[in-house]
């Protein structure tokens, strides 16, 4: 491996270079000094010793991701030939997003930091592999991925983690800001406070936390397929779609029945599109808005289920009187597909507002809807569509968000370990530094002039 | 010795220049600017308006605190004077914060005001190449360079006489444009007794400028024989003191007999009486309209802004050894002389005061220093440095850290030498100016640990080995006194060295070390391999073993940062030609124009994706400007 001292003390950083959702196959990326370490530490070779690749190349290697061993093709490209000119490897996986997320996390362990929007391309830049010319282009580029990353951060931060970010922020401010002036002012001055006081701050910011990341890895599904998720009135036909377009053997069935309100669970199952790739299709409870008891619970997972749900597919009975712009579903911001259902109950066999019309009973209409639904998250091949979904993004973003959260109630952890064990008060202070940073990746950030204006506002300081 | 050159300064009729560097003020940021450049070899001026107030204290008598004692030790590192001076005339010493870290421990001393002054006096009169020349400055002297821009080249007195220099220093303080405030009474100042400097504030206005108006205050001084110690308590200095300076001589520390300060309170009668008065307050008359520091706050701000504290501590310091007057710590107030009488006599222990002199607030101009460079030169002005609380610092401390700056800066520029400018992970110093020249500061700027972000790194125990041989390199500091530092250095490593080897029971000294409840006194009586180590050394390797993990960590966010932090930003970068960066952004680096990508990303309304954007215009930027290249 080569570099100089300034280039090793950069960043490696990786991310998944495929399309999102499950194609027959993902790319992982990786690129910086580390990416020597992460294939020995990730890929064994015919033998099962840990792979050093010698030079430019193709290796067809197993990838361990932790649990055990997966076939993979590794393309080793070794700086300054390589895109970037740094050391780069990229892993050809089976189309697995658990094992491709098993993968970010064994990277992640071995040091490898997720890639920012266009990073790559930055780096291929900085390091002179483009030209004046497509320098032009990189610009575009990071100017679009920031103002993407921002519109996609913004549509993720309104699904309610930015309300309990900026509360724990609240919380770990004060406490930063008693822990700072307690540093800056002496015993004898009215700045100093007690160590009971700060620890019962900590406590308090230790369990906002642990509650938003829990709150936050329920939000984001467990599965890096996009969600396409069924809304409208009770009995709209939501169940019956389900069924019938899961597929076979899938243990989430939802409970059919013509009975309205009859699904108070989501339920989740796989569906196969057209082009091959498979999404995730979710059923929830009927809206009803008069909903009490364990029906406005099921309301609440409902709700949970849109603000993650990449396309909403909204039924409207094809016999029914009611208009879907009456649908109380139609949520700001969230991609939606109004679906005329129960096609077979029709009076005339045309919607008159040209609209989609399926029938779980007979079948038609289906092969169109699974068309639409490509088309709408991206998917199709010929994808010249311009409302797509931003799902891909936004996965990668709140995969950055669950781990600054679970890297602040680390430090968070850190510092209640190091005042339980009566260490000096700078270092706590350090580590709820590393807590602030860690939500700093989420949200803005924070100067030391915001923590003397809270020293301030609170305390009468001064000799 | 060097050669200073002066290209674009006019010689005199002799064809001699007065002087290779002017300084002018003779208060803590002067006396240490002035110093550096006569230790640099430059054959320095230093123009005061009073030959007795050199090195005068205008305010509390003290030297040192927390975030403050952290960089008097860094100015003794770099060899300024004011640590000597502190130890040669502290009364009463004490380290502050010992139970909260060592990263946040510093000293702090009660100084005997007259003696502080005479021991600073000497020291500048003892350098050689020093000259104190008595006088107020009246206007800059220019000259019109083939750049088209005006040159700084000296100072008119306002006895009209000119004295010419290849670079001029202002370290006027708070005495351009100065108004004292009593009350409804008004006049113009900078101290007690003195006047203020009117003609400076035209001049550095008409060479395109922008000043701000700030203001600060003092306590009243009131006659120690008149208290009653008896109603107070008595605060004592630490058992066994320890100097400021690491050349502090061996055996004879504190030279001076040490004496006790006072601690009481305010009471209600006191509030009930500055309530009372308010509408006085000419800070609350809206007379006057700069802005005072938060962390010093008058006491009538203290009791109008927090209203449910039923009382606010006080401090009662004396000001010398062969003085009775005592300065109240904790009273700043501009409140009229006889409501100023009144509260304090509802003091417990201040009953029967006399008073020697009443508190008051002052108001003076200060330059908005986002418009200086990182050396501390204003930036379009060439020839002309500022430092001190012209910048819109506060403290005696924040002050003299820049004269050393500006100092050692300006005789660096006049020889054609590298600047020396520290980073905010190698001194306190490196933070301050930096922070000054990224944000305008909106009331009296003030060190405080919590605004350095490598704290752990920028501890007073190491400031000599993170600043002496690097100051002994450019000529600050005497050779061999910088290898004595790095001699301390390496012993330090082979301490660190030793304990990561020596064995017991299955750990290393180091790990045994590392646990909360050992010491390294406790380590070194137990295990004769580490007899003979000096206690100045036991302390500092203590800390480097307890905090390594720490220190580690932030050495690697150091070194994370330094690609960004050292990519410069070319000075003439057109930013309202740059695409994508966002609006304030965009105003906000116009007018800071940070010479580096990571001072860039320190200035506030500049986001990561505009440092990002950024990054890469600079970098493209520097392409267009290299030949074409395969």
């Amino acid at each position: 491996m080569v570099g100089t001292a300034a280039e090793r003390t950069r960043s490696t950083i990786c991310a998944v270079a495929s399309a999102p959702g499950a194609g027959e196959r993902a790319v992982v990326r990786a690129s910086g000094p580390l990416a020597f370490e992460a294939v020995r530490g990730l890929c064994r070779d015919a033998d099962g010793q840990p792979l050093a690749p010698q030079g430019r190349g193709l290796h067809e290697v197993q990838v361990d991701d932790g649990v055990g061993t997966q076939p993979a093709l590794l393309v080793w490209m070794p700086g300054p030939g390589s895109y970037t000119r740094e050391d780069v490897a990229e892993w050809h996986l089976v189309g697995n997003p658990a094992l491709v997320r098993a993968v970010l996390r064994r990277l992640g362990e071995l040091g490898l930091e997720p890639a920012g929007p266009g990073e790559f391309t930055r780096r291929a830049f900085e390091n002179g592999r483009l030209d004046l010319t497509r320098a032009e282009g990189v610009l575009a580029l990071v100017e679009a991925r920031n103002s993407e990353e921002l519109r996609a951060a913004g549509s993720l931060l309104a699904g309610g983690l930015g309300g309990r970010i900026a509360a724990l922020r609240e919380v770990l401010e004060h406490l930063r800001a008693l822990t700072e002036a307690s540093l800056d002012f002496d015993q004898q001055d009215t700045g100093h406070v007690p160590l009971k006081e700060i620890s019962a701050a900590l406590d308090e910011a230790r369990a906002d936390l642990l509650e938003a990341r829990t709150w936050e890895r329920r939000r984001t599904p467990a599965s890096g397929l996009a969600r396409v998720v069924l809304a409208g009135l009770p009995n709209a036909g939501k169940s019956a779609l389900f069924n019938r377009l899961t597929l076979e053997g899938d243990e989430h069935r939802a409970i059919e029945s013509d009975q309205a309100g009859t699904t108070r669970d989501a339920k989740v199952g796989r569906l196969a599109l057209p082009g091959g790739q498979e999404v995730l299709l979710v059923d929830t409870a009927g809206i009803d808005p008069l909903a009490e008891g364990v029906d406005a619970m099921a309301q609440d997972r409902r709700d949970l289920e849109w603000e993650r749900a990449d396309l909403l597919l909204e039924l409207v009975e094809s016999s029914g009187n009611q208009a879907a712009s009456d649908n109380p579903a139609s949520g700001p911001g969230i991609p939606r597909l109004i679906v005329m259902s129960k096609a077979d109950l029709a009076l005339s066999p045309h919607d008159p507002g040209g609209r989609l019309r399926v029938s779980s009973h007979t079948g038609s209409g289906l092969t169109a809807l699974l068309a639409q639904i490509e088309i709408r998250l991206g998917l199709a091949t010929q994808d010249d569509t311009p409302s797509r979904s931003n799902s891909g993004l936004e996965r990668q973003l709140s995969e950055r968000h669950r781990k600054a959260l679970d890297q602040g109630l680390q430090e968070l952890a850190q510092a209640q370990a190091l005042l339980g064990e009566g260490a000096g008060l700078d270092l706590v202070a350090e580590a709820l530094r590393g807590a602030g940073l860690a939500l700093d990746r989420i949200t803005g950030q924070t100067t030391p002039e915001d923590l003397l204006d809270r020293i301030f506002s609170r305390f009468c300081l001064g000799k | 010795m060097t050669r200073f050159t002066h290209p674009h300064a006019t010689p005199t009729s002799d064809g001699q220049l007065d002087l290779d560097l002017l300084v002018v003020g003779g208060g803590h940021a002067g006396i240490e600017a002035a110093l550096a450049g006569a230790r640099l070899g430059a054959r320095v001026g230093l123009l005061t308006l009073d030959l007795e107030r050199v090195g005068e204290m205008s305010c509390n008598p003290a030297i040192g605190g927390l975030g403050k004692g952290q960089i008097v030790r860094e100015i003794d590192a770099l060899g300024g004077a004011m640590g000597r001076v502190a130890d040669a005339t502290g009364i009463q010493f004490r380290i502050l914060n010992t139970g909260k870290g060592a990263a946040v421990q510093a000293p702090r001393c009660q100084s005997d005001r007259h003696r502080y002054r005479q021991d600073a006096t000497a020291l500048v009169r003892a350098q050689p190449g020093l000259e104190l020349i008595a006088g107020g400055a009246q206007s800059l002297l220019l000259s019109r360079a083939e750049d088209g821009r005006d040159w700084v080249v000296g100072v008119r007195t306002e006895a009209g006489q000119e004295i010419r220099a290849g670079a001029t220093i202002l370290t006027t303080g708070t005495f351009m444009g100065a108004v004292m405030h009593t009350g409804e009474r008004t006049e113009a100042g900078g101290r007690v007794g003195e006047r203020s400097v009117d003609g400076l504030t035209q001049s550095l206005t008409s060479l395109g400028l922008t000043l701000g108006r700030l203001k600060t205050g003092t306590p009243p001084r009131l006659d120690g024989t008149t208290l009653n110690p008896e109603r107070m308590e008595e605060q004592l200095g630490d058992a066994t003191p320890q100097p400021f300076s690491f050349t502090a001589p061996e055996g004879i520390f504190p030279p001076l007999p040490q004496v006790p300060c006072h601690i009481t309170y305010t009471t209600d009668a006191t509030h009930r009486i500055i309530a009372d008065n308010i509408h006085r307050a000419p800070m609350y008359a809206g007379r006057i309209k700069g802005v005072g520091p938060r962390y010093c706050p008058s006491v009538e701000d203290k009791i109008m802004r927090f209203p449910d504290r039923d009382r606010h501590q006080i401090f009662v310091e004396p000001e010398g050894l062969d003085t009775n007057v005592a300065y109240i710590n904790g009273v700043s107030t501009s409140l009229p002389a006889e409501v100023q009488e009144a509260f304090v006599r509802t003091i417990p222990g201040l009953e029967e005061a006399r008073f020697e002199r009443f508190g008051y607030a002052v108001e003076y101009d200060f330059i908005q220093p986002s418009q200086l460079s990182h050396t501390l030169a204003v930036r379009d002005v060439p020839g002309l440095f500022l430092a001190g609380q012209v910048n819109g610092t506060s403290g005696y401390e924040e002050a003299a850290g820049q004269g050393l700056w500006a100092g050692t800066n300006a005789a660096l520029w006049l020889q054609g030498r590298e600047p020396f400018v520290l980073g905010r992970h190698e001194a306190y110093l490196g933070v301050m100016v930096d922070d000054l020249i990224l944000t305008n500061p909106s009331e009296p700027y003030r060190m405080f640990s919590s605004r350095a972000e490598y704290r752990l790194l920028l501890r007073s125990d190491n400031a000599d080995r993170r600043l002496t041989p690097r100051a002994a390199r450019i000529g600050l500091v005497e050779t061999e006194r910088g290898q004595r530092v790095e001699a301390k250095a390496e012993r330090v490593r082979q301490t660190l060295a030793l304990l990561d080897r020596e064995r017991r029971g299955g750990h290393t000294l180091a790990e045994i070390l590392r646990r909360p409840e050992t010491t390294l006194d406790s380590l070194v009586s137990a295990h004769p391999v580490l007899a003979g180590l000096d206690p100045d050394l036991i302390r500092t390797v203590e800390v480097e073993v307890k905090y390594s993990g720490y220190l580690q960590r932030q050495e690697d966010n150091v070194r994370r940062a330094a690609r960004q932090e050292n990519l410069a930003i070319p000075d003439d970068l057109d930013y309202s030609r740059l695409s994508g960066l966002g609006g304030e952004a965009r105003e906000r680096l116009s007018q800071i124009r940070p010479a580096t990508l990571g001072a860039a990303g320190r200035i506030e309304g500049v986001r990561p994706p505009d440092v990002a954007l950024l990054g890469v215009h600079v970098e493209r930027h520097r392409r267009q400007r290299l030949p074409a290249e395969k």
